[in-house]
This record gives C-alpha cells, structure tokens and sequence, in this order.
C-alpha cells in the first residue's frame, strides 16, 4: 500500500495521521480487548461466537506478546517512556520489544540515532515483572 | 450507518452502535489495516432519510483499535509453518502476529541456518544453537506488505542482527 510519500518506518515515515494518533504497546491493547471481552461474557454465554476472528486472534497475539501483565506495571512503562522525546510508535516498539542495549534499541528503531543525546530509561524493582534497568547516551557523532 | 425502520423506537442509539460493531469490527480499511475492536462512540449526529426508501442515514464518530504494519517494522510473531523452498519465489515460512499473515522466504533467513525435515520441519543453525519451527515465537522485520478486502499479508525476514528466534523475553539468537 503506498501514500503519496513511501512508507518506511525505520524513518518514521508512517504517514501524518499515524504520527499523530495515539499508538498502543501490546500489554496496552491487551488490557483493552480483555475488558471488552469480560463485557460481552456478562451478556452472553458464548461470548467467542460474538466477537469476530479478528479480534480473537488479535487477543490472542496481544496477550501472548505482553511483557507486562499488571495494569500498573503498564502504566508505569508509558509513564517512563513518555518522559523521553519519543514519538508515540518508537514508544511502543520499545515498549513492545524491550531492547537490552543500546544497540539493538537502535536496530529496532533506527529514527532514533538520529536524535542526538537521549536518555532511555526502563526501571525495574517497583514493577512485577522483569524490566532491565537501562540507561544510555548517544552522542551525536557516533556512528551507528 | 444505516438503519431500517424497525429499529427505531427507545432503543435507537443501542441498535445502532450494535450494528456498528457488528459491521465494522473485524474488517479490514485499505487505509487504517484490520479494524480490531470498536472502544467507544463519540458522537451520532442527525439522521437523514435516504431519498425513496424508508432507511435512514445516521453519520457516527467512533474510536477504535486499529492494526496495521508498516515498512520496516519490527515485530514479534508465532511460526506457524515451516516448509522448503522448491522455487525461486516461494515462501518458506508463514508467521503470523495476531490476524497479520507474515511470509519469509529463505532468502530473508540467515545463511547458516539449514531446513530440516522430519516430524517437526524445522530451520536449524549450523551449531545447533538455534531452531525454529512451528509455534516458535520469532522477531522478524516486515519488507512489504499488501491490503485486500479479506486479508493483510506481510514479507518479513530475520536475516539482521536482533532479528530471529526468541528465547526469553528480551533476548533474540
């Protein structure tokens, strides 16, 4: 699928209305479609037969690749992340694929060498589930 | 969203949020990917009938939880098969992340991982370090992807560093 200009997430060219629009982490949207599916069980006895393939399958997947389960622990995550200059999709790529260093943060997402000095921050201790405590700097003439 | 007449009445506003999610979840938009689930309404304006029938026309806001990949996009995803190439063109393993089907020609795998055949196909690294096979979760970048109406289906490779089977959280082959 191609826009006026070509899509390429590696230079967050993502397209206007999705560097705008909130983007989800998967513990995020699985908080979200687990509610609603607790909703439609209260009504219904076979809630499955109500929802369709797409969010089944998109509960599924959002559940199994949640590294946070506790609804604190991922509020906590965004709250640490949104304190760096991230737009909202390199928020959640990290948050989705917890880069250990530098390095591979970089790898994951590359629009991020090109900001210069930042500080990424993921702590753990006050959250339930392992975090790696990680700070790091990039200065502006390393080449990565 | 349109409405026959016979669901006019006190619940109005219910029986036209259900048709809502029942029209709108699960779709796919050329523009936005798989429309996942419907969160919530924020706002349904003045109905207009339409000219020579009795429906009526109702314009409604709504938000919604969308997915989409993007180009050059990293992403985890499940095998779900593994198979060997016997073409040029062909695709050697399907993943999928959630409703997304993921394609990975053995091209976009590393050099030294080797198809194996058997019970569970798998593909192994020279050292045996490393196998993947069904239902084995994987990191892999997505190179292209195409949108039709019933289905999103994606390239990915994990030939980069990073990229590849996962092991436990956080740590990748």
């Amino acid at each position: 699928m191609s826009g006026e200009e070509e899509e390429n997430a590696a230079e967050l060219k993502i397209g206007e209305e999705f560097l705008k629009a909130k983007c989800l982490m998967n513990c995020e949207v699985s908080l979200i479609l687990e509610h609603k599916y607790e909703q439609l069980q209260q009504v219904s006895e076979d809630p499955m037969n109500q929802v369709s393939q797409v969010f089944e399958k998109s509960l599924q997947y959002v559940k199994r690749f949640s590294r946070y389960k506790n609804p604190d622990a991922v509020r906590q995550v965004r709250e640490i992340l949104s304190r760096h200059q991230l737009t909202e999709f390199e928020l959640c790529v990290l948050g989705n694929l917890c880069p250990e260093t530098a390095e591979e943060a970089v790898a994951m997402v590359p629009s991020l060498k090109v900001k210069g000095q930042i500080a990424i921050v993921m702590s753990c201790g006050l959250l339930r589930y392992d975090l790696v405590l990680l700070t790091f700097f990039f200065p502006s003439s390393l080449a990565l | 969203m349109q409405l026959h007449p016979r669901f006019f009445g006190q619940n109005l506003r219910e029986n036209l949020v259900s048709k809502l999610i029942k029209d709108v979840e699960g779709t796919i938009s050329g523009r936005h990917g798989f429309v996942s689930a419907v969160t919530g309404i924020e706002s349904i304006g003045k109905g207009l009938i339409r000219d020579g029938t009795p429906f009526v026309t109702f314009p409604v806001k709504y938000r919604c939880v969308v997915f989409r990949p993007f180009e050059g996009e990293v992403l985890e995803a499940v095998v779900t098969r593994v198979f060997p190439n016997k073409c040029c063109y062909s695709t050697d393993y399907f993943a999928e992340a959630g409703p997304l089907k993921i394609f990975v020609s053995n091209h976009c795998i590393p050099d030294d991982m080797e198809y194996q055949t058997g019970d569970m196909p798998n593909y192994t690294k020279s050292d045996g370090s490393v196998r993947i096979q069904k239902d084995c979760e994987v990191r892999l970048k997505i190179f292209g992807f195409s949108i039709d109406a019933t289905e999103i289906s994606c390239v990915g490779s994990i030939k980069e560093r990073f990229l590849g089977l996962i092991t436990d959280p956080g740590a990748v082959a």
